[in-house]
């Protein structure tokens, strides 16, 4: 059952806010567990075995640190200094072996369903290079609902309480519901432990306000996704299979096409997990902030998929440039180039296995990887040259904060995103060269009217998404100046706000792109 | 305190340290100025920054940062 | 008990507002005489009275297998797809009688898939189509927006409040069917004794309003085979009807490896476009009608068609 599906949000939905309502706040919880293994098996059946063997093998873990921890405390208290040092180094350790081991097994689920294909084919091309004939057979297996995410979710839980940043979880239900919570379950966003357990597990009950703002939510996603998404869904398809037939601003304009598209998809199915949630009383972090308003790449990343970002950030980057091998050798860059090479260079490093991993991430074949060390270039650039742009401009006396100065580096950055995200739409990593090859060399407006109109939209089409757009760009704007939409818009004349939601209601049922001759865009995220 | 300022503006000259409150989140720190940030504590303060004290919530303002300092010390 | 009020009050208003756009959108011209809902359901009702040649009774096997757009092209012989997916033949009956108020076809064929299929409850996700169908038919005809508003603007393509496909599903996937010798000998199967009843009552119906009714089985690797052939036989002995099997021998040269949907069970766009041109020549044989492609009166049976071959892959 897809977010978008009307037995979503007009059946499953409404039918589980009634039940869960009826019930006591004890029971609450249970019902959103129930709901979950529902909706998980709609789309993978009893494969439901991996988010249990997940979930109950960090909750163990969970567990079995803390009790080294409390031995620990017990073994050290009437101790000297520095056999205290001693005796938790060595308690650390076994923790550590715990935390190795638990991670390991978790992250063999992810490898088998999603890298073992990718990787038996590298071995076989390496073989074939070297003569030797022993094909590895590869098999294609269906994988786990949102196994990238909830594997994710699973070593931020492991790495905080090996950590102690908070204190691990007696109830096994409660790691579970964490998991497979039904909203966050396909697509995200990747949550943490303490930022969802104040709400998840309290059994809040709805509210007017709270069912009144989710279904908003929800709207807006749908309006994101059926009206535009699935309306450039049908150019955009065109252009990703057929690229050779087009000329160069032809593709790019697929390119942008496709990543408005994604926006739209992406962002749209966020709005409605977290309006999903937000009904239930339960809070959900953001994994958008308006990125296409971002000055420079590593901005965009903090706005674009947040939770993913800052996932790498926390458990990838800062691990990385902190360990002790990779602080030698810096030390010693710091002390022949200085301080702000040294750190730029543990920055790199760090960077550059966020990137490896977060290409591998998105999915496994070469396009992917190639989608993030792109970034990785272009944030280490970006980076490379910072103090040297801060200077040009403090010469020839440019403003940074100048209106004007900020839309050309929000432009810049859009269009290389673009360009990033061809590479991630292709098909494979030599159509995108290929694509970037007739972009470049073959860039013609003869033909462009026609192409834009025959490709399967109509000028109709075009005003649709046109003004469409305007009123996700007005919205966003309104965000991004700090302005609650929702909550000035329930202060209205109810006049005004009914309309409102008839306007939104009834643009999607007569605008949206579905039914016949419409093919709706796959959830992208959900197989990652 | 002043060392840590002085460490600060030579990262970053543009910001008030003094009342800036939202160093990261208003995106004056970047995460590689935060990792230059880090060596140079480290040097001159002789603590170690572990990974899990890097959020937002300890690197927000140059108090924040003192705070952390302060307790690392202590530990 | 206010909010709860509130919101009965909202879904009443949008309902309302719902309905007001379907009967702006919906494609029909009878649907000020027969009603959205029954238009939405019946959706030969919104063809122009009298304007069918022949109507084809039977299910998803009908509506993947026959386009009527493709006989209108080349013959000018009207043709309506009265199917629905796992029909019973129960409510073939009930369409065929609903039908039957607006048009006088000439012709009708009955698909042998429905004879056999015995009631049991039907899947919940037909159930549920039905059920939005019947309420929002504004979902299936949405688009037709595009007839109403920046009407000033040139546009290439012609929306018009026609229905293009008479019933005709078009689907092109494929995948190859491969169950090659589904027709090899095998003991009748009678049509159960209920559905016989039903055939009954379509028969008299036909006698009443003077209608040719002709049975067939198309091709269908899936679910027909010999024994079914034999008691469609049977029956058509019984009657005195003509029987067409389009199974044995595979008299059409369905290439089941590319012209199948799902493994035999359904024809794709490809094997539809064999089975239509049988039942045009067919329906042209029988010297019952005339060629209506020339005639004003049929002026948007062309307009339809030219954009079903826009909507061609």
């Amino acid at each position: 059952m897809s977010y978008f599906d009307v037995i979503y949000f007009l059946a499953f939905l409404p039918g589980l806010i009634i039940i869960y309502n009826l019930l006591p706040k004890k029971i609450k919880p249970f019902i959103l567990l129930l709901a979950s293994f529902a909706f998980f098996f709609t789309y993978s059946k009893w494969l439901i075995i991996f988010i249990l063997l997940s979930s109950l093998s960090i909750y163990l873990a969970g567990l079995t640190m803390q009790k080294i921890d409390k031995e620990k405390k017990d073994a050290i208290k009437d101790l000297e200094i520095e056999e205290k040092k001693i005796i938790k180094a060595k308690y650390l350790n076994k923790k550590k072996i715990v935390l190795i081991i638990t991670a390991l097994f978790n992250i063999a689920f992810l490898f088998y369903f999603k890298y073992l294909g990718f990787f038996k084919g590298i071995i076989n091309s390496l073989l074939k290079i070297f003569n030797i004939n022993g094909n590895l057979k590869i098999i294609h297996h269906l994988a786990p609902i949102g196994i990238s995410f909830y594997t994710l979710s699973a070593i931020s839980y492991l790495i905080d309480v090996y950590h102690e940043k908070y204190e691990c979880e007696n109830n096994y239900f409660k790691i579970l519901l964490y998991l497979i919570f039904f909203p966050t379950l396909v697509e995200g966003p990747i949550t943490r432990y303490n930022e969802v357990r104040d709400t998840l597990f309290t059994g809040n009950k709805t509210t007017y306000k709270s069912f009144c703002f989710g279904y908003q939510r929800i709207l807006y996603g749908l309006f994101k996704k059926i009206v535009i998404a699935d309306r450039l869904n049908i150019f955009v398809k065109i252009i990703f299979t057929d690229y050779m037939h087009f000329s160069g601003p032809i593709i790019f304009l697929g390119a942008i096409f496709y990543t408005i598209l994604l926006y739209m998809e992406f962002s749209g199915t966020m709005d409605i997990v977290i309006g999903s949630a937000e009904i239930f009383g339960i809070i959900i972090p953001e994994n958008f902030k308006q990125p296409f308003f971002s000055k420079n790449i590593s901005e965009f990343w903090s706005r674009w998929h947040i939770t993913l970002g800052l996932w790498f950030k926390d458990y990838i980057f800062y691990p990385v440039s902190l360990s002790k091998g990779v602080k030698k050798i810096t030390s010693k860059i710091k002390e022949l180039f200085g301080p702000r090479t040294s750190s730029l260079f543990m920055g790199a490093i760090a960077l550059f296995a966020v990137w490896s991993l977060n290409g591998l991430w998105h999915g496994a074949g070469y396009q992917f990887l190639f989608f993030g060390y792109y970034h990785f270039i272009l944030i280490l650039l970006g980076n490379i040259f910072e103090p040297l742009i801060v200077k040009i401009c403090h010469k020839l006396k440019i403003n940074r904060e100048n209106f004007l100065y900020k839309l050309i580096r929000i432009i810049k950055t859009c269009l290389l995103i673009f360009i990033g995200e061809l590479f991630f739409r292709a098909n494979s990593l030599t159509s995108g060269i290929e694509m970037m090859k007739r972009i470049i060399t073959n860039f013609t407006f003869k033909g462009f009217n026609h192409a834009v109109l025959t490709l399967g939209l109509d000028i109709k089409d075009y005003i649709i998404i046109t003004l469409s757009l305007i009123f996700i760009l007005v919205i966003s704007i309104l965000k991004e100046k700090n302005i609650e939409v929702r909550e000035s818009l329930s202060k209205k004349h109810i006049v005004i706000r009914w309309a409102c939601y008839y306007a939104l209601i009834l643009s999607i049922i007569v605008f949206g792109a579905y039914g016949e001759g419409y093919v709706p865009v796959e959830p992208i995220y959900a197989d990652f | 305190m002043e060392k840590l300022i002085e460490i600060l503006e030579e990262l970053n000259p543009d910001v008030d340290y003094e009342n800036c409150e939202n160093l990261v989140d208003g995106r004056y720190l970047d995460s590689l100025t935060i990792l230059s940030l880090i060596s140079e504590i480290e040097d001159n303060f002789g603590v170690v920054i572990p990974t899990v004290e890097i959020i937002p919530d300890n690197f927000n303002s140059a108090k924040k940062i003192w705070a952390l300092i302060t307790k690392l010390e202590e530990e | 008990m206010k909010n709860i009020l509130k919101s009965i009050v909202f879904v009443l208003i949008l309902f309302l507002l719902v309905t007001l756009i379907s009967s702006l959108l919906l494609p029909h011209d009878s649907v000020r005489k027969y009603g959205i809902i029954k238009t939405s359901v019946y959706e030969i009702l919104g063809e122009k009275e009298d304007s069918i040649d022949a109507v084809v009774i039977g299910d998803s096997l009908i509506y993947s297998g026959i386009s009527p757009m493709e006989i209108w092209h080349n013959y000018g012989i009207t043709v309506f797809d009265l199917a629905k997916s796992a029909e019973l033949i129960s409510s073939s009956y009930k369409n065929f009688e609903m039908a039957i108020k607006s048009q006088h076809p000439k012709l009708i064929f009955f698909e042998g898939n429905v004879l056999y299929r015995e009631s049991k409850n039907k899947p919940w996700f037909y159930v549920w189509e039905e059920l939005y169908k019947t309420y929002f038919p504004i979902t299936k005809y949405h688009n037709n927006w595009k007839k109403y508003l920046f009407t000033n603007l040139n546009d290439s393509m012609n929306y018009s409040k026609i229905n293009i496909y008479k019933g005709f599903k078009y689907i092109t996937k494929t995948k190859p069917g491969k169950k090659l010798d589904y027709m090899k000998e095998k003991d009748k199967i009678e049509v159960p004794k209920e559905n016989q009843e039903y055939f009954q009552k379509i028969y008299d119906l036909c006698q009443k309003n003077n209608v040719r009714l002709v049975l067939i089985s198309t091709p269908n690797m899936k679910s027909w085979n010999y024994g079914k052939y034999l008691g469609t036989k049977d029956l058509a002995l019984k009657y005195n009807l003509e029987y067409i099997d389009l199974n044995i021998n595979n008299p059409l040269n369905i290439d089941w490896k590319t012209e199948s949907r799902d493994a035999g069970s359904h024809l794709n766009y490809k094997g539809a476009l064999k089975l239509s041109q049988f039942i045009g020549k067919y329906l042209k044989e029988t010297n019952l009608f005339t060629d209506k492609r020339e005639d004003s009166n049929y002026a948007s049976w062309n307009e339809a068609y030219e954009i079903y071959k826009e909507g061609l892959k």
